[in-house]
């Protein structure tokens, strides 16, 4: 019976999640940047978290990080309470950002959110790019 | 001799918890009322634990995890708290004077009522707390990530919030200097028609 139930299990687990490089939102990210070496930045929210909220309506469009953000990332969003989170990407708070490569190589995660200054440096770092 | 004397005494007198209370509070994550003075409560996870009403001045906490956890009528008085995270927690009517809390996260914590007073609080997350009726005497926020939280009937006159975030912070029947004003307005807070800038 615990086999049973152990197997069932497995199996739900398995249709519930999936690779990054299968997950609907990544492919059209990595599809929008054509020829461009950018890199995707998923950012785990939920709908009542401020912190989301900020880094959101401020951060990203802060007069020095939304060009940087522009030119060398393109930003998906999932919520964890209803999107399908995709397979080793667990998080522990939110907000949670994932930096992944085009092949789908997870580069970096940052867990909280940041002031623009911090943030934009964490970019350049993470990019590699001034 | 005389110093050497007091600070043994004094230092005693500080960690004198109880041993039974510690066990219990190590093996069940659970210890209300207890006597926990001066204990070592350091790197350990008491996540979804109760330690209602009990005095834990002068212990360390430095790095532990206290995810929902009910601190609700405590003494926290002197604790180290550093990087220590206390994610939706209740801790209110409790005294966390002194408090060294520089860089643990207190994000959706309930202080109502709580004495923060000369509180170390630099650099730490605290988003969404309930600050309704705390003592916030010299309380240093420097730094602080203070989006979202809820300022009310406080008198902030005292308290430090040097490059604190306070992005949709809500300030209601407080008394706060023109300074401090000025700061929480530039960083977008919410201040009602009873905040006092003086």
């Amino acid at each position: 019976m615990i086999k049973f139930v152990f197997l069932v299990g497995m199996i739900v687990l398995s249709l519930g999640a999936a690779p990054i490089q299968n997950d609907d939102q990544f492919k059209a990210a990595v599809t929008s940047m054509g020829s461009d070496n950018k890199l995707v930045l998923m950012i785990y929210t939920t709908s009542d978290c401020p912190e989301c909220a900020y880094m959101k309506q401020k951060v990203f469009h802060d007069k020095a990080v939304e060009p940087y953000l522009n030119r060398n990332f393109v930003v998906i969003e999932k919520n964890v309470h209803t999107s399908q989170l995709p397979d080793g990407y667990d998080f522990f708070g939110i907000p949670t950002m994932f930096f992944i490569d085009k092949a789908g190589n997870k580069k970096e995660t940052i867990v909280g959110s940041k002031r623009p200054q911090p943030f934009l440096a964490d970019l350049r770092r993470i990019r590699g790019i001034k | 001799m005389r110093t050497l004397f007091l600070t043994i005494v004094l230092g005693v007198a500080l960690s004198a918890y109880d041993a039974a209370h510690l066990k219990k509070a190590l093996e069940e994550k659970e210890c209300i009322g207890c006597d926990l003075r001066g204990a070592n409560l350091s790197k350990m996870d008491f996540s979804g634990g109760d330690f209602h009403g009990s005095d834990l001045s002068g212990a360390s906490l430095e790095e532990s995890l206290f995810e929902m956890v009910d601190f609700n009528d405590c003494n926290l008085s002197g604790v180290n708290a550093q990087k220590a995270l206390f994610w939706k927690g209740t801790m209110k009517r409790s005294d966390l004077t002194h408090i060294h809390a520089r860089g643990a996260n207190f994000k959706g914590a309930h202080l109502e009522q709580s004495n923060l007073s000369f509180a170390d609080l630099r650099e730490t997350k605290s988003w969404k707390i309930n600050f309704t009726d705390a003592l916030l005497i010299k309380t240093d926020f420097t730094n602080a990530e203070l989006g979202d939280s809820q300022f009310i009937r406080n008198d902030l006159r005292t308290a430090k919030f040097k490059q604190s975030l306070l992005w949709q912070t809500h300030f209601s029947g407080v008394v706060m200097t023109k300074t401090q004003c000025s700061h929480a307005k530039k960083e977008e807070a919410i201040l009602d028609a009873n905040v006092t800038c003086r």
